[in-house]
């Protein structure tokens, strides 16, 4: 019954930019400074505030009571977003700064909770999406005696206090609805929101484009069409490109042979040697060593179609134990007795359930508070490091099998969606500049993770209750991190920065972008995610500036290989541990670069008048004057940054 | 030696490419290999055919050449060149492959056949014949020679050699004494590598009144003086000749104060405040009856020289830090598993290895013990006393920390170099002790200095624009330690080196000369370093005084008067300075820079103490790079120093990466921008005078700060492909943990302590 706010016309653009700016203040101040979802400071409600009238009216009328302080502790919206309650006087219990009293807002994207208790008045932001369970604690803090403990995915578990009355019983029910509208039968929240911009973020990956980037087809490739209406393999995209000499019936006896019939696929190629990442999921080999002939034909055509080397490589992403246990479970892996000239390697990555348990871990260590002299031996006994550094490590060996051994490679783990994704994904970052660059980046996300079935909507629990599911696990952010420490060892490598990669985490949980919603291609295209829903690189795309790394060169052709050791590899603080106000990072170098070449333009521009007023002085004073003429004189002009 | 290839358009790989089976053979050399001495360097013995291993894994890459023990340097000399090397940084007084003898931590031979090995001491027998000999270098380096295809005596000579000239029996062995005196009666007279090493560095050296005199006045310090009384050593045999005291206490009274003090070492004044408190450094009282009388006659006498007449704070710093057996045993800790034990297998529990050696920890302890010294002399405008039983040494690494903290113009390269002589060289730290130069009494040895550079890094880390010189600037002083030529490093007090150069001069029967010896200064760069090369000391991002810049459109100086000088010590947000741009050019800059800073602004639950609120309500505020600077302080913040640490580490080496690359980036914007800056200062010129603007910028490269150059405007080509993580250093060679005997060397170690011990070695093998 509450009214909307006025959301801004599809292509008014004034409103927009200014709306883009809001959010851009509260993504950096959250992001960075962790200000806006964090709980402790509240430095940016002045962006919101100094929001239109338009908007403030329907505000006011929400609070019918008129009073004057709810009314400044209410909620800014987002286009389509809709106030479900409001609860004065509760109290939120900070971790790092005490309790404090304000107003809690439950729209159906998320929780805002503001104070004017402090100066600058104190805000939390959570949107629903981030959050995995929602427990009611008993507690008795003054009048308070109601609590919930909001357990959220991206590293924290605000609290919040309220006095047991008729009006709050509705916050906890609400916020149990609205953060789990999959449970409850509602839409998620990306298909409410209404917001245009001036770029549409569906067309950032157009699979033809990328693989004609790629130089594909050629003879030994072709784009085939075979799974367009996803018969062939229900979690792979439409396109796929395969060997040119292989015909759509071996490819069918293929996919029966491998798990959820993710038949291999090239990802990859290396544009001189022809050398390529190919991906699958595991042989259904099974414990009477089952063979296919069309499968080990296929594999020699993906050797035969690289001149450069007489092997092929199959890096398998599990452990030796664990893929015979598959064995026995009727996976398994290729034996290099039926396969000839290949090379089995495996790269013993735990799997999600282990990479879950160490997050889990890693959250005890950092929030809410830390143990400073037992720090990094507590962030050691989590294992999150160490397998950061063993993806690394594997990916750093397929893409050196490429580009030093000129070798073609075949990347699996069991079903080809989890620790397949990162390795080849994090292969092609080393291996291609292209990948590296804003645009890259979003491609790469498109191809490798999405479009391949990374199963995001089980891994992450988009909507759904049910915390506990077994198939959830932080495979995406433990990839994202892998690109942090890659940019940590190459600072000018990449065209993104920190705030980029954060931005991206951020909204793997929001649903307020339908970018990463459910778990396949076929199931966006039935849900119809690009009609319905606005695709996360719209909104980016719209704001590069922000995503901007300045110390970007161009390393184009280069392959980077990080150092997979624990000596160069560091905790992301600025991510896991954003919200504690203590651990944040110094001002960052960037910002430095930034002034300087502010600085730059700034002389660059002075020369250029100076160089002008002489140059005309002079033609006034003495056209007689043998001197060059002005355009020797000078330097060369600088062009702008 | 710098290549600058130009790039291809292919796709590059920078792993060493897979190399094919070809066996070197022994090539003997064509050209005579000699050794290239030093005035007053002499070889002692040399061996040839023999093979430095540079690989871990093979020996493909070896180089064969000549080894040579001089009295100054361990030399190989060889025709080969390095395939793998992409750069190395070069000492003038050194070669590639040389390790100057004060840099040999250990030596040890070994006999692969036999199956022994030897630690070698000073004047040792050897028993076998080595077929190999290793050197652990104690900047970290481990440097291995075989002698498989050598003349097994000559072999067996050089390493004894090494081993006895590394081990000196006197300071008068060390090279520095013989170069100087040398230096000194050849042709070329005080001229080295072409540089006049007498006239030289502006740094001032506080050998003399009037250095004291000019600090005094600097820092305003109106009501302290410069004392004389030690001149000639007469009262304290590790004070410094001149120092400063409070005016209210007389010649006399201090001659009578000294003989209670521990080692007659009277109160140093360190520096004044512009709020007028002083920062001082005192010797424990010796005598019980006296100590309370005394100390409150030194206190009063700080009291009255302060303005305000305020209180006097002490610090007790053998309390409240690590001393200096702690700190070593961190430091050794450290090196063991950075350099020592194999590295995959430290690479498991590396994070929570790190944390057991402490250094890091010690580390902070130093830095947060100088902070809240800082908020004593900023926040409570108090005097403070630091208070050591010796003063010598955790107060020099205290009193060093506070100052940088509190005066820029101790984080510029002179202003550093200053502070290192004042109150370390000056006010008598055991360098020679400590650096354990002649290797008689390991419990002495502490890596004090290091610390320092250490916490300095920190401090530089967190903020880079606040300091003029670079990371590789305190790499390379912390080398320096270890080449005996500079006087900076190799005494324990400044009587100990006028004695010392005494007794030398006598000894060559030339006493009215004795005044002649003098050694070269650390800070006189040009004798290690070719201009170019030093350019690397200078940060891109620091802009101090003298440097123009912009400001409202006008190129001006930036200049500190006395005025904003004080107000930037108080932390105000100061003018436009350092980056020297209005606010409006970059609208969200201070905004952003605000909300990065850790936000304390409320409350919490623990009652605050004073200097906590002092310390939240700094970093509340951006920081001024000109003014007051508190070290980050919490277990993230603080990092290991990984250009000293690991820079001679293969596995850790990030090829065309690392902070290189960023410093690299922003070093051809900072040259574009003096570029701009000097077309800028001629077109100004220019306009008055016409004829001038002809002049083509030719000169601008010359005088350029910046070791990187733009080629071209805007030039964003990627990093030169020699840049590595340990750039300017290669750990091509310098780091060669290869197994013996088929066993990790970390094996072979266990049962000695860290370093292999010379006893238990010595009693398996002899």
């Amino acid at each position: 019954t509450l009214p909307r706010p006025s959301a801004p016309q599809p292509g008014d653009t004034r409103s927009h930019v200014e709306w883009c700016k809001q959010l851009i203040a509260a993504t950096i101040s959250s992001q960075i400074s962790g200000s806006v979802p964090p709980p402790d400071s509240g430095d940016d409600a002045n962006g919101y505030r100094s929001d239109s009238d338009a908007e403030r009216a329907p505000l006011t009328l929400a609070l019918r009571d008129g009073n004057k302080q709810a009314q400044m502790e209410e909620a800014p919206r987002v286009p389509g977003e809709t106030i479900k309650t409001i609860a004065k006087d509760v109290m939120y219990i900070c971790p790092f700064t005490g309790a404090v009293s304000g107003t809690l807002t439950v729209t159906d994207y998320k929780l805002y909770f503001k104070s004017l208790e402090r100066d600058p008045p104190f805000v939390l932001d959570v949107n629903l999406g981030v959050i995995s369970r929602l427990e009611t604690i008993s507690l008795q803090i003054g009048e308070n005696n109601r609590g919930i403990e909001i357990v959220c995915k991206d590293m924290r578990n605000p609290r919040f206090a309220y006095k047991e009355e008729q009006s709050k019983l509705e916050i906890f029910e609400t916020l149990t609805k609205y953060a789990f509208p999959l449970s409850n039968d509602l839409p998620l929240f990306a298909f409410l929101y209404k917001e245009t911009f001036p770029e549409d973020g569906w067309k950032v990956y157009d699979p033809v484009a990328e693989y004609k980037r790629q130089g594909l087809p050629n003879e030994s490739w072709t784009i085939s069409k075979i799974n367009s209406s996803y018969e062939v393999c229900d979690t792979y995209p439409a396109l796929l490109v395969v060997p040119t000499s292989i015909k759509d019936e071996e490819l069918r006896k293929v996919a029966s042979f491998r798990a959820k019939h993710r038949i291999p696929v090239l990802s990859w190629i290396h544009p001189e040697s022809q050398a390529t990442i190919v991906r699958c999921s595991q042989p259904l080999v099974g414990p009477t060593d089952r063979r296919c002939k069309e499968d080990e034909r296929y594999l020699q055509t993906i050797l035969d179609a690289n001149a450069q080397s007489h092997k092929l490589t199959i890096f398998d992403a599990r452990q030796n134990s664990v893929a015979d246990t598959n064995k026995a479970k009727d996976g398994g892996y290729e034996s290099e007795s039926f396969y000839p000239n290949v090379e089995l390697n495996f790269l013993d990555i735990p799997n999600i359930h282990v990479m879950r348990e160490s997050l889990r871990k890693l959250k005890e260590v950092v929030y809410p508070s830390i143990d400073e002299a037992r720090w990094l031996s507590a962030v050691d006994s989590t294992h999150w490091l160490e397998y950061i550094r063993l993806l690394l490590a594997g990916a750093v060996r397929v893409a050196d099998k490429l580009e030093s051994g000129k070798t073609s490679v075949v990347v699996h783990c069991s079903d080809g969606w989890d620790r397949t994704a990162q390795l080849t994904s994090l292969a092609m970052l080393m291996l291609d500049s292209y990948y590296r660059t804003l645009r890259g980046f979003q491609v790469l996300l498109e191809k490798e993770w999405i479009s391949f079935g990374h199963r995001f909507a089980a891994r992450v629990g988009h909507g759904d209750e049910n915390h506990a599911n077994s198939e959830r696990s932080p495979l995406f952010v433990q990839f994202v991190d892998c690109v942090w420490q890659m940019m940590r060892q190459f600072p000018s490598a990449f065209e993104f920065n920190e705030l980029f990669l954060i931005t991206i985490l951020d909204h793997l949980y929001s649903c307020l972008f339908g970018t990463f919603l459910y778990n396949s291609e076929q199931e966006r295209v039935n849900k119809e995610v690009h009609g319905k829903t606005v695709s996360l690189w719209s909104y980016m795309n719209s704001q590069v500036e922000d995503f901007t790394n300045p110390f970007y060169v161009n390393y184009e052709n280069h392959v980077i290989y990080p150092v997979a050791s624990l000596r160069h590899l560091e905790l992301w603080v600025s991510y896991y541990v954003r919200w504690n106000p203590r651990m944040r990072p110094q001002m960052p170098v960037h910002q430095h670069l930034k002034e300087l070449l502010v600085l730059r333009t700034e002389l660059q521009k002075k020369v250029e008048e100076l160089q002008r007023d002489v140059a005309s002085s002079r033609s006034i004073s003495s056209s007689s004057e043998h001197g060059p003429s002005p355009s020797h004189t000078s330097t060369p002009l600088y062009t702008t940054v | 030696m710098f290549p600058m290839r130009p790039l291809k358009p292919t796709f590059k790989s920078y792993l060493p490419p897979l190399q094919t089976e070809v066996k070197k053979t022994v090539q003997p050399p064509i050209k005579k290999l000699e050794a290239k001495l030093l005035p007053g360097e002499i070889v002692v013995n040399e061996v040839n055919f023999v093979r430095k291993c540079i690989a871990v894994d093979s020996s493909r890459e070896d180089l064969w050449g000549k080894l040579i023990c001089t009295n100054f340097k361990v030399s190989f000399i060889t025709h080969d060149t390095l395939q793998l090397q992409k750069f190395q940084y070069t000492n003038r007084l050194l070669g590639e492959h040389d390790i100057p003898l004060a840099c040999v931590e250990q030596v040890v031979t070994v006999n692969d056949a036999k199956g022994k090995q030897k630690v070698l001491g000073s004047n040792q027998k050897l028993k076998f014949n080595p077929t190999e000999l290793i050197i652990y270098c104690k900047d970290f380096r481990i440097v291995r020679f075989r002698f498989d295809e050598a003349g097994p005596e000559s072999a067996k000579k050089v390493c004894l050699a090494v081993a006895h000239y590394s081990h000196p029996a006197d300071p008068q062995l060390l090279f520095g004494f013989e170069f100087a005196w040398k230096r000194h009666h050849s042709s070329t007279g005080a001229r080295l590598n072409g540089v006049d090493i007498e006239g030289g560095p502006q740094v001032p050296l506080f050998d003399r009144p009037s250095d004291w005199d000019r600090e005094i006045k600097r820092t305003g310090a109106s009501e302290w003086r410069v004392c004389s009384i030690n001149e000639g050593y007469a009262i304290s045999p590790s004070l410094p000749e001149y120092f400063v005291v409070p005016v209210s206490l007389a010649d006399q009274d201090l001659k009578q104060y000294s003989g209670f003090f521990a080692g007659q070492r009277l109160p140093l004044w360190c520096w004044n405040h512009p709020n007028g408190s002083a920062l001082v450094r005192m010797a424990s009282i010796k005598d019980p009856v006296q100590q309370r009388k005394l100390d409150q006659r030194i206190c009063t006498a700080i009291t009255k020289s302060h303005p305000k007449r305020s209180d006097v704070l002490k610090s007790d710093l053998d309390k409240s830090l690590p001393n200096i057996q702690d700190i070593q045993t961190a430091f050794v800790r450290l090196r063991q598993i950075c350099v020592i034990e194999p590295f995959e297998e430290s690479e498991e529990r590396w994070l929570s290895s790190m944390e057991g050696s402490r250094w890091l920890e010690y580390v902070r302890a130093f830095l947060k013990h100088a902070a809240e010294v800082v908020y004593m002399l900023e926040g409570q405008h108090a005097s403070v006393i630091l208070q050591e039983d010796e003063d010598r040494d955790l107060s020099c690494v205290i009193s060093s920390l506070v100052l940088i903290m509190l005066d820029p113009h101790y984080r510029s390269l002179v202003g550093f170099q200053g502070l290192v002589q004042r109150e370390w060289v000056m006010a008598g730290h055991r360098f020679l002790d400590r650096c354990n130069h002649l290797k008689k009494n390991d419990k002495e040895e502490s890596p004090l200095f290091l610390l320092l550079l250490d916490c300095v890094w920190q401090l530089l880390n967190q903020y880079p624009t606040a300091f003029e010189f670079t990371e590789t600037y305190l790499t390379v002083l912390s080398d320096s330690m270890w080449i005996p030529i500079f006087s900076t490093f190799l005494f324990n007090c400044p009587r100990q080196r006028a004695e010392h150069c005494r007794e030398f001069v006598q000894s060559k029967n030339s006493v009215r000369e004795f005044n002649m010896l003098r050694f070269p200064c650390v800070w006189d760069w040009d004798q290690q370093f070719s201009r170019k090369d030093q350019a690397l000391f200078n940060s891109p991002l620091y802009v101090g005084k003298g440097t123009s810049c912009i400001h409202n459109g006008t190129v001006k100086t930036f200049r500190r008067t006395k005025k904003t000088y004080s107000s930037t010590l108080r932390g105000l947000p100061s003018l436009p300075n350092g980056m020297l741009m209005e606010v409006e050019t970059l609208p969200r800059r201070n905004s952003l820079a605000q909300r990065l800073r850790p936000d304390f602004s409320v409350a919490r639950e623990a009652p605050e103490s004073p200097s906590e609120r002092f310390f939240r309500e700094w970093l509340t505020r951006p920081a001024d790079p000109h003014g007051l600077l508190l070290p980050q302080l919490l277990p993230s913040h603080l990092r290991l120093w990984k250009l000293y640490f690991l820079r001679w580490v293969p596995e850790t080496q990030i090829p065309r990466g690392g902070p290189i690359t960023a410093f690299h980036r922003l070093s051809l914007l900072a040259d574009e921008i003096e570029a701009l800056q000097a077309q800028l200062r001629r077109c100004g010129s220019a306009s008055t005078s016409t004829s001038t603007v002809s002049t083509p910028n030719i000169s601008h490269s010359e005088s350029s700060r910046m070791y990187f150059k733009a080629r071209s405007p805007d030039d964003l080509s990627s990093p030169p492909e020699y840049l590595t993580s340990s750039f300017p250093f290669s750990p091509v060679g310098n780091l060669c943990r290869r197994n013996i005997l088929g066993t990790p060397f970390s094996k072979f170690l266990s049962g000695a302590k860290i370093w292999l011990s010379t006893e238990t070695l010595a009693s398996e093998t002899l």
